[in-house]
């Protein structure tokens, strides 16, 4: 029995098991469920920042597309990006029913990373046009194609750009995140056929999809090997950072760079990956945080981040800032994170670095892939590179373990929302992240805030 | 100690380095007895690393006259103020890099922070003695010669810095030892302390010079079952995978061979010379053959565009570079950082991220074990007064180590 067969009236399905048992956020569910059981929702009654948990969401009818068994073509909204740094327009779109292990997701919120902003501006790949962009979200599944079972119709879930499929040598390394099955790619195109699910409602044109997410759509596709299932209790909001940027960030510190307990940190970019790294070395008990940018307002949210001491390139009086680090630190810090996507920042990081053991870790990326130039004598002298996706964190047994620990109060996220709007408005989403003005700025699909603020 | 009379100053012969790219001229100079924390030692044999060229075509002038040479054995002649742990007659390995087990470096031993970057006496191009800066040579004439790294072997006697000493047990051969003192340390070190290659892995090593093969022994020591050899010169293929090594001449033949042991290859299992694939780059010929890459990749010339071509051709995910080579005008190397960005691993060392006190006792018994087989490395030997061919031999490519005997 499929679970997309199930008839669909009443979000009363989504069926929330485990609210108060918070330890067991994993993403395989018990495939066992009657179909006409409408059970209870019980409040979540933890105490979380930013409204509510999920069980607002569940008394949303879906749209009649579901009156059948077979999942159809849903009509919706979706923001689409038409030229290169234009607004994006709202469109009325079609979003075909979900093929073989794919699941259709209705988006609660979703937010802008930079990534989203820098292809957005590019006129040639990976860009394409016209596109649905966005990448980081959170949202509840509506139907699943076949051989799905990890997720049912109503679990909340975080899609990703990068997937795990769980069988293949990556995915079954400690070491690697990069799963070899579906290897992550700038192109186009669901994972496994290359074709999109996106079409324009009033022509049939197709729009091209993004990242394997697209989230700035009322409604996405997105491969089950790209979605993680997350606790109910999880605000939205949070769900939606661990999607991409404070993963990213968290992880770099936490897994890629492992950090220790007193060491020293030096982050290049303080936007929301550099702050995120800043919280994730903070968890992992860094003595010093150093953070480098050229906006001193970041230093403010950066100091309630973990951040310890600040340097401002343009104040150093002409001294590089590999010096200024290397002398504050006698000799460089432990751990040097890039978070722009700045060759040149990038070899400075790496000149900030001590000898020895000094690690740098890129995480930036400005689309072009610049080569990073390395002194080929000073990194003989014990320095190592390493780069990363998504902070080398396994999306499906890392995301919710994330999750907790902002639950646990071991991880603060709630500071990187600085700014919430509605889907309509995501142009002005934008224009924050262009001006340096924001960290994360969420928005909320029509409908959800409202609900989210009236319960 | 000695309760006898102080050590005085020894005549011996040394093969100086008078002036940049010069042949070394074979004559008597005068080794000082060594001070506090100094070991005077009998060099037996060094051998020529390809940095020792490096050095010796230094067009810094103020650095000659000057004796090289970092690569060697010996044995301990005379000990100075404060050295403990070393008493004449005992079988050593002088080396460029010092171990003090005091600093923080030395001391660290989380995994992530082992290294070998002692701090006490740092990596320099020093050109005297490393505590005081002063030289404990002197031609007859009385001036100073400078030494090199501390080490100095092509001398008959060197006066080295404790630090910078390797005490052996009996029993090790000296030429075996001697490639520990650098190139077969840093080789072996590289894949069994550095990159840590475990078994089943796949590896590939760009420049089958001493450092590579001696990398070549140590990935097959860890279980690498796939060891790609890169190198422009097809006559490595046949060093790299053969049972005997191809010797284009011997100066002197070998005494002695080692009793009958099983003859294995060096442990290349696949060779690509990049000048036959025509305009696919070797990255992607190294792709197709390991289904993405390799785990490791191993740089051994120095070259920055090898070093980029090792990188790209290791594996999303987990690859890992390790660069070895020493490129004397410090040119930077350019890492896609695409590539970096997904999962991928770059970090070089000095002497393979070997200890050199802990460690080459360790690979000086795996080579009497036979765990590791390097003499293979050794395919010329000559005299002192002869050291001057070796010099020939390596910038021909026709040797791998050539080692020197400081016959008295």
């Amino acid at each position: 029995m499929m679970p997309g067969h199930l008839p669909l009236l009443c979000l009363g399905w989504c069926t929330v098991l485990e609210l108060a048992t918070s330890a067991s956020l994993h993403y395989t569910i018990d495939a066992e469920r009657a179909p006409t059981d409408a059970q209870h929702i019980a409040r979540s009654s933890s105490n979380i920042n930013r409204g509510s948990d999920f069980s607002d969401f569940q008394r949303v009818f879906f749209p009649a597309a579901m009156e059948q068994n077979t999942p159809r073509p849903i009509r919706c909204k979706a923001a689409v990006s038409k030229a290169p740094g234009q607004s994006l327009e709202m469109e009325e779109v079609e979003v075909a029913p979900p093929r073989a292990h794919e699941v259709r997701i209705k988006v609660i919120c979703t937010s802008l990373c930079h990534t989203d902003l820098t292809v957005w501006r590019m006129k040639d790949f990976p860009a394409t046009y016209p596109s649905i962009l966005g990448h980081e979200a959170v949202g509840v599944v509506e139907s699943v194609g076949d051989h799905v079972s990890e997720v049912s119709v109503g679990d909340t879930v975080v899609p990703v750009f990068l997937a795990q499929c769980g069988d293949c040598g990556d995915c079954l390394s400690r070491r690697s995140n990069i799963c070899s099955n579906l290897p992550p790619r700038m192109t186009t195109g669901m994972p496994r056929d290359g074709t999109t699910r996106f079409s324009l409602a009033a022509t049939g044109e197709p729009v091209h999809n993004f990242l394997s997410v697209s989230s700035f759509a009322e409604y996405t596709v997105v491969d089950v090997a790209h979605v993680v299932k997350v606790g109910k209790h999880v605000p939205p909001a949070m769900a939606c950072l661990l999607s991409c940027g404070v993963s990213t960030g968290v992880g770099a510190a936490w897994k890629v760079a492992a950090v220790e307990a007193g060491s020293t940190v030096a982050v290049f970019g303080l936007g929301t990956v550099g702050l995120a790294v800043a919280q994730g070395a903070k968890m992992c008990g860094a003595k010093r945080i150093i953070g480098v940018d050229l906006n001193p307002d970041k230093f403010e949210i950066g100091k309630r981040l973990g951040v310890t001491d600040f340097v401002n390139p343009n104040d150093t009086a002409e001294k590089p800032v590999s010096e200024v680090i290397k002398e504050m630190t006698g000799g460089g810090a432990d751990y040097c994170f890039e978070c722009i996507g700045s060759a040149p920042a990038m070899a400075e990081a790496f000149r900030s670095s001590r000898t020895g053991w000094g690690k740098t870790v890129i995480l930036g990326t400005d689309g072009k892939a610049e080569p990073v130039s390395i002194s080929s004598t000073e990194i003989k002298r014990g320095r190592s590179v390493h780069g990363a996706l998504l902070g080398g964190i396994k999306p499906k047994d890392d995301i919710p373990v994330l999750a907790q620990k902002y639950l646990d109060k071991e991880l603060q996220l709630d500071e990187f929302v600085t700014h919430e709007t509605g889907f309509d408005e995501i142009n002005g989403a934008f224009e924050l992240l262009e001006q340096g003005k924001c960290l994360r700025c969420i928005i909320w699909m029509d409908g959800a805030k409202a609900k989210e603020s009236s319960a | 100690m000695a309760g006898q009379s102080l050590p005085k100053p020894i005549r011996c012969k040394a093969a100086v380095c008078r002036a940049s790219g010069e042949p070394l001229v074979v004559e008597e100079i005068v080794v000082d007895p060594p001070r506090a924390y100094e070991v005077r030692i009998k060099i037996v044999c060094t051998s020529l690393c390809h940095t020792d060229i490096t050095v010796w075509r230094s067009n810094v002038a103020s650095k000659f006259p000057r004796i090289i040479g970092h690569e060697a054995f010996g044995v301990v002649e005379s000990v100075g103020e404060h050295v403990s742990g070393f008493v004449t007659g005992d079988a050593v390995v002088p080396t460029f890099l010092g171990q003090c087990d005091a600093c923080r470096s030395c001391r660290s031993s989380s995994p992530e922070r082992t290294t070998n970057m002692c701090t006490t006496l740092p990596l320099s191009d020093s050109l005297g003695m490393r505590r005081d800066g002063t030289v404990r040579f002197r031609d007859l004439q009385g001036n100073p010669l400078n030494h090199c790294v501390g080490v100095s072997s092509f001398s008959q006697y060197t006066v080295v810095d404790v630090n910078q000493l390797v005490k052996l047990g009996d029993g090790v051969p000296p030429k075996m030892a001697c490639l520990l003192g650098c190139g077969a340390s840093t080789g072996v070190g590289a894949a069994w302390r550095l990159a840590k290659v475990e078994p089943g892995s796949s590896v590939a090593i760009f420049g089958l010079g001493t450092v590579g093969l001696a990398a070549v022994q140590g990935a097959k020591m860890c279980g690498a079952s796939k060891i790609i050899g890169v190198d422009l010169n097809p006559d490595k293929e046949e060093v790299g995978k053969s049972i005997l090594l191809s010797i284009s001449s011997t100066i002197y033949l070998v005494a002695s061979r080692p009793p009958k042991r099983q003859r294995k290859g060096m442990g290349v299992t696949d060779f690509i010379n990049p000048s036959q694939l025509g305009e696919t780059p070797v990255s992607e010929v190294i792709g197709a053959m390991t289904g993405g890459g390799v785990d490791y990749s191993f740089e051994c010339i120095g070259v920055p565009s090898v070093m980029a071509d090792a990188f790209r051709s290791t594996k999303m995910g987990t690859g890992m570079t390790i660069i070895l080579g020493f490129n004397e005008n410090n040119e930077p190397v350019a890492l896609p950082s695409l590539e970096l960005l997904h999962g991928k691993r770059v970090m070089g060392a000095f002497f393979g991220g070997i200890k050199p006190k802990t460690d080459i006792p360790i690979l000086a018994k795996k080579c009497v074990n036979n765990e590791l087989e390097l003499e293979r490395l050794v395919t010329h030997e000559v005299g002192l007064q002869d050291i001057n061919t070796a010099f020939d031999l390596l910038l021909q490519k026709k040797s791998l180590r050539c080692i020197i005997w400081m016959v008295k």
